[in-house]
């Protein structure tokens, strides 16, 4: 079901939201260097996402390092369809190349 | 949603690339391949040359250098691409490669110790080997196509 995601679509925001879609996990250093922000940056996002119960922050050990990872929810990824399936309608109505959507 | 249709489109293109990002940073670096059929020839090696010392050496190095390589692994894994990507069909392409390796392996071992020719599982992992280091990296690129061929979001 198509529904356009003010929250994702924001730009930085599209970009974590989108890497997230594709992972079962993500490491923060990933995302960090990944979107090229900071660390204060990407917790700010990572706040209003873990806020709005589209993203769970998870922190861990690696032997003695501490590790935080973040996944999507299954809200997350409900809202990241709906919001791929919004701008597609959109881009078929306007009759443009769609991305492949079919395996 | 009143967004014009190239930005959607825009939009459309930065998940693509963020997902290409995530699958490019997941797939086993090449450098693994050819760690592991290396280690397996030479564990067959000193499996076969039935000299104990050798044994004993073959044996420890084997083991110690397979756990470096998967710790090496799993110490730099930074994310987990979504297991949805890969789907059966990735996992039958992967057990597919496995099989037919072992395959290989099994059967020319056996044909030439049937032959009584000398050192038959070291001459049968050979290939094995080159399979693994050669097509290793080609069965990444066929999982990368894979998986960037998924849509973009669901399951199916």
């Amino acid at each position: 079901m198509s529904r356009f995601d003010e929250l994702i679509h924001a730009p930085t925001r599209l970009s974590l939201v989108s890497l997230l879609a594709a992972t079962d996990w993500a490491d923060f250093k990933f995302l960090r260097d990944s979107l090229g922000m900071s660390d204060s940056a990407l917790s700010k996002q990572l706040t209003t996402l873990e806020e709005a119960g589209y993203l769970e922050i998870r922190k861990s050990f690696v032997g003695k390092r501490p590790r935080t990872s973040a996944q999507l929810t299954p809200e997350g990824h409900a809202a990241f369809a709906g919001h791929v399936a919004a701008l597609q309608e959109i881009v078929a109505r306007a009759g443009l190349a769609v991305i492949p959507d079919s395996a | 949603m009143g967004i014009p249709p190239i930005d959607a489109e825009l939009a459309l293109a930065e998940m693509q690339a963020r997902r290409a990002q995530v699958v490019d940073s997941n797939l086993v670096p090449n450098w693994f391949w050819g760690a592991v059929a290396a280690l397996m020839v030479l564990f067959t090696v000193a499996i076969e040359s039935a000299i104990p010392w050798l044994i004993g050496a073959g044996t420890i190095a084997y083991v110690l250098g397979l756990a470096a390589v998967v710790v090496a692994l799993v110490r730099t894994a930074r994310v987990q691409v979504r297991s949805t990507l890969l789907g059966t069909r990735g996992i039958l392409t992967i057990l597919g490669f496995a099989g037919v390796l072992t395959a290989i392996g099994l059967a020319l071992g056996f044909a030439l110790d049937a032959a009584d020719v000398a050192f038959p599982a070291t001459l049968a992992m050979l290939p094995v080997a080159a399979g693994m280091a050669f097509g290793g990296p080609r069965l990444m690129s066929h999982l990368r196509a894979l998986m960037l061929s998924r849509p973009l979001a669901g399951d199916r």
